[in-house]
């Protein structure tokens, strides 16, 4: 969350009410709810932490504060870009869950891999379904496709541990 | 490079034997009719050497119209030794149209004396006649043989044959020749003034005969001499092979011409079949003209091989051939083995081979190595027009598919006409042959040698033996081409039938239309043939319309026929199978 | 009560190959029924026995064991040419390498179909170009398979597969050998036909493709381990619906 606001104050100095508005405009379904109260609070940290500074505009009133890009918050934010997002990852809850129930024995883990696949197949058809649409711009259509090269992955991924489920069957 | 180019070379024909064999087989009866071309006339040198000889042959023979004549030639500078001269009476035969000339022996001759071949020396009452003249008119000895002079028919015994190294086989000389004494003679023809006298000399110096008989020519008026040099009768005497010499060097040309068409398609289809290892051998470098060297390489050791195989086959069948001639010699006639006819066969076979091979693989080596290797499968050839034709004709759907599948492949397709033309074509050749000599009035011997219908016939069923081969050995090729593509027809709900009928169909079209063209080509080649022959034309006869009807009809039977084997295999291909197939 | 009666239905089908070696049990017993306007796909690892199974059911192979129903008819017992005869009319088929004929052009592969049930050249032609004209390559009737982008080919091949309106269309990974562009062009080409009424049973291993089908049935060593009932597409919320990039 912090480095959207640094980003966003990058080309910039903005006021914190022009930031609250790009922030709902744009990463709206990203992010969490955010109210007026969290935004501003985010700011003080920021400010506190040197990475930005803000300057009241003439009525000195909190709501027209402008903020703007220290040396260090450029640094930082230069810095979350060059730095590359993880490639491993290794969290995923269906994998928990599959875990879970093979090891504790605690349902069928067959049962569990077939209503995943149903799960991943139907997403896969809702999102086929947005692009087949092409309303949405293409910004959404590109994050449309990753979500649906991940499913496919995914899916691979079911259809393994299928089979090595299979073979571990037949060695018992 | 060599070393490898050789490698590659041999290891190919050793993958596809059959089409060496076939190619060897082809190749080698090419280069048996050139070698029997070349040495039918030659195997009858030895024998016709043993009669002159054994006769004391006559280094200049005149024919001159009096006796003093006949004299005042042996008395001529040059002249080592001289025989009587001899009478010869033009008698005609009782009730026949054969005519004959008989020579009056008062003592037996000194020079060119007649050889006996059967019979008791000398001839007391009766007619000796020459070896070829009795076979021809079926007379034995002992038989008796009328004369039909202007007093009467006059009856003479048979009581020997004869054969001498100036007389060639009758009828090519006409007419015949026999002996008798005298005395008879004076029986048969008593009038003097129609006699003709012969004058046999030896000379000192054989190799002046030609000059000897200038010099005898312009000393006697002119249009009363007549003088045959031992050179002009030897020549004479080969000159019989000389109809069959025609007939196998047509037949060689012919051959030559199935042999490129043959080779160009069995090449062609290896050169395709492995565009994928062509492709392989590019990438690791061989150059296109290296690739071809390669293909051209295969095919001159598989000429080497053919060429070595016809040399033998024509040295050992050339006597056999020659055989006719044997009825005016001594013996029979040998093998005249000699290198240099190796080598005159060799040039046109290899000549023909390496060509048809380049030819067909430049086309092949003409493309990427990154297309060869992907694709597996060479390009496709761009529609020709005829295919756009028939694509609005309202033909039945196999048989358009199976046109299609064949004009694809252009080339190999007017090969394969081309050699089905060729052999029908000499098949219309034996028709119009064998009606020309059906057409003789019966009884009358024939100029031509009895083995020379024979050669003939052999040569064409050698001719659609290998045409029969060669288009069931493109239709299997054609079926393993099209595997896959059957299975895709058989799926999209062709039935077994009807992939076989467009296999059938195609190929029976393209012979039918192949066949129909060779007729006047066929014809063509006879009339050709017959004039360099030297025959007359009122004795030419092209045969009738209902036999070449024959050639179209059998052409299309044959290739039916041929088809059938490779068309039913195609329908036998497991679908699910053949659709994996790459 | 009306029995819709099944496009295509199997019962027990079994396939062994026993070719000398060890045998290899294909199919070892696998149910199926499709109904009109249906499009089933039928997923699975490699060697599971998918592309066996859809032989089986278009007659291109003979099961060992079980039977086949195409429209009511028994076909596994049937002759080659009677299969043949059956195809032509109620089978499109779209195979996973295009298969179009080479020697022919692209109209000329489209219309075969349709003269091998008896329709005249100009009317074949007619309605071949029409079918390419509906799958966008109205413009490549002319023009030879070879020179064909691999899109464009598996939508002649498609063509070929709708021209008798058949019964029922099978493909075997009809878009196996395409790039993701071509794919998905082919994919909505096939979903407009299924919209139109046409029933579709395809063998693949693009998850998309199954996703797109109403029903998936899974295969593994030759049975059917899943079969899987997809609803039709549920919204989806997204970010970024305000065009950063446009």
């Amino acid at each position: 969350m912090r480095p959207l606001f640094l980003a966003l104050l990058a080309d910039d100095s903005r006021y914190g009410y022009e930031l609250k508005q790009s922030l709902e405009q744009e990463f709206d379904e990203m992010l969490p709810a955010l109210n007026a109260g969290q935004i501003y609070s985010t700011l003080a940290r920021l400010e506190r932490d040197g990475l930005v500074v803000g300057r009241s505009v003439e009525g000195d009133n909190r709501r027209k504060r402008m903020y703007e890009l220290t040396e260090a918050g450029q640094a930082e934010l230069t810095s979350w870009l060059e730095t590359p997002v993880p490639g491993a990852r290794l969290k995923d809850e269906f994998f928990m869950k599959f875990v879970v129930v093979v090891s504790a024995g605690l349902a069928a883990p067959m049962r569990l891999i077939e209503r995943q696949r149903r799960e991943y197949l139907q997403s896969l058809r809702d999102l086929d379904a947005v692009l087949a649409d092409g309303a949405k711009g293409p910004t959404a259509e590109l994050m449309v496709e990753g979500a649906v090269l991940h499913l496919k992955a995914d899916l691979e991924w079911l259809d393994l541990l299928e089979q090595r489920l299979a073979v571990r069957k037949e060695s018992t | 490079m060599t070393a490898t180019l050789l490698k590659l070379a041999f290891a190919g024909i050793r993958s596809r034997l059959l089409a060496s064999v076939l190619t060897v087989l082809l190749s080698s009866a090419a280069a048996a009719t050139i070698v029997l071309a070349l040495e039918v006339g030659a195997t009858a040198r030895d024998p016709w050497q043993r009669t002159f000889t054994a006769a004391n042959g006559a280094h200049a023979l005149a024919n001159v119209s009096t006796e003093a004549d006949a004299q005042a030639i042996a008395a001529l500078p040059g002249v080592a030794e001289d025989g009587e001269p001899i009478p010869l009476a033009n008698v005609g035969l009782d009730g026949e149209t054969d005519r004959l000339q008989i020579a009056g022996l008062r003592s037996p001759a000194r020079v060119n004396a007649p050889v006996r071949i059967e019979g008791a020396q000398p001839p007391a009452n009766g007619i000796v006649l020459e070896q070829s003249f009795a076979r021809a008119l079926g007379l034995q000895v002992g038989e008796a043989l009328r004369l039909a002079t202007a007093r009467g028919p006059i009856e003479l015994t048979v009581t020997g044959t004869a054969v001498i190294p100036s007389q060639p086989r009758y009828p090519r000389r006409n007419p015949g020749l026999a002996w008798t004494t005298r005395s008879t003679l004076e029986r048969v023809e008593p009038d003097p003034g129609r006699w003709r006298w012969t004058q046999a000399v030896r000379l000192a110096d054989p190799s002046a005969a030609p000059a000897f008989a200038d010099r005898v020519a312009s000393s006697m008026p002119p249009d009363s001499a007549a003088v045959e040099t031992w050179q002009d009768q030897r020549a004479a005497a080969l000159g019989d092979a000389a109809p069959t010499r025609i007939i196998l060097t047509t037949y060689t040309i012919v051959l030559l011409v199935v042999v490129f068409a043959v080779v160009a398609i069995l090449v062609g289809a290896r050169a395709s079949a492995q565009y994928r290892e062509i492709g392989l051998l590019k990438a690791v470098g061989l150059t296109p003209r290296q690739v071809t060297a390669v293909f051209a390489l295969e095919a001159a050791g598989l000429g080497v091989i053919a060429v070595v195989i016809g040399f033998t086959l024509g040295a050992l069948l050339a006597p056999r051939l020659a055989a006719a001639s044997a009825d005016t010699m001594l013996g029979s006639p040998t093998m005249a083995v000699s290198p240099w006819h190796l080598l005159a066969a060799s040039c046109p076979v290899l000549l023909v081979l390496v060509s048809s091979a380049r030819s067909a693989t430049r086309r092949s080596t003409r493309f990427s190595v990154l297309q060869a290797i992907q694709s597996g499968t060479p390009m496709p050839a761009p529609r020709s027009r005829l295919a756009h034709v028939l694509a609005r004709t309202s033909l039945p759907v196999p048989l358009t598919l199976g046109i299609n599948d064949l004009l694809a492949r252009r080339h190999r397709a007017s090969r394969l006409g081309g050699a089905i033309a060729v052999t029908a074509a000499a098949v219309v050749f034996a028709l119009c042959m064998q009606a020309s000599l059906d057409a003789r009035p019966a009884g009358e011997a024939s100029d031509v040698p009895d083995e020379l219908p024979l050669l003939v016939y052999t040569l064409d069923a050698v001719l659609l033996l290998i045409a029969a081969t060669t288009i069931v050995a493109v239709a299997l090729l054609a079926v393993r081409e099209r595997v896959r593509d059957y299975a895709v027809l058989k799926t999209i709900g062709l039935t077994p039938g009807q992939i076989a009928s467009s296999l059938l169909g195609a190929h029976a079209a393209m012979a039918l239309i192949a066949a129909i063209l060779s007729v006047p080509l066929g014809i063509g080649l006879y009339v050709a043939v017959y004039g360099i022959a030297g025959g007359s034309s009122e004795d030419r006869v092209i045969a009738p319309w209902w036999w070449l009807a024959l050639v179209p009809l059998g052409a299309v039977i044959l290739v039916t026929l041929a088809t059938s084997l490779p068309a039913r295999l195609a329908t036998r291909i497991p679908t699910a199978d053949a659709l994996r197939y790459q | 009560m009306t029995h819709v009666r099944h496009v295509l239905e199997a019962r027990g089908l079994a396939k062994t190959y026993d070719t000398g070696g060890p045998k290899v049990f294909a199919l070892r017993g696998v149910d199926l029924s499709i109904g009109p306007g249906e499009f089933v796909a039928i997923t699975g690892p490699s060697g599971c026995g998918k592309s066996t199974l859809l032989n089986l059911l278009a007659g291109l192979d003979r099961p060992t064991s079980g039977q086949v129903w195409l429209d009511g008819e028994r076909i596994d017992e049937l002759s080659e040419t009677e299969l043949a005869r059956l195809r032509r009319r109620k089978v499109g088929f779209v195979f996973q390498f295009f298969n179009l004929l080479p020697t022919l052009s692209a109209a000329e592969n489209v219309e075969l179909p349709l003269l091998l049930v008896g329709r005249g050249r100009k009317e074949a032609r007619r309605s071949a170009s029409a079918l390419m004209g509906d799958l966008g390559i109205g413009d490549k009737q002319d023009t030879a398979p070879t020179q064909l982008s691999g899109g464009e080919q598996q939508r002649v091949a498609l063509a070929r597969a709708l021209a008798n309106s058949p019964d029922i269309v099978m493909g075997d990974e009809p878009t196996g050998n395409l790039d993701s562009a071509a794919a998905r062009e082919v994919l909505a080409l096939l979903r407009a036909a299924r919209d139109r009424g046409q029933t579709l049973l395809l063998v693949t291993h693009d998850a998309r493709v199954a996703a797109a089908a109403d029903r998936v049935i899974n295969l593994r060593d030759g049975l059917v381990t899943d079969e899987t009932e997809l609803q039709a597409a549920r919204p989806v919320a997204l970010p970024f619906e305000h065009d950063e990039f446009g």
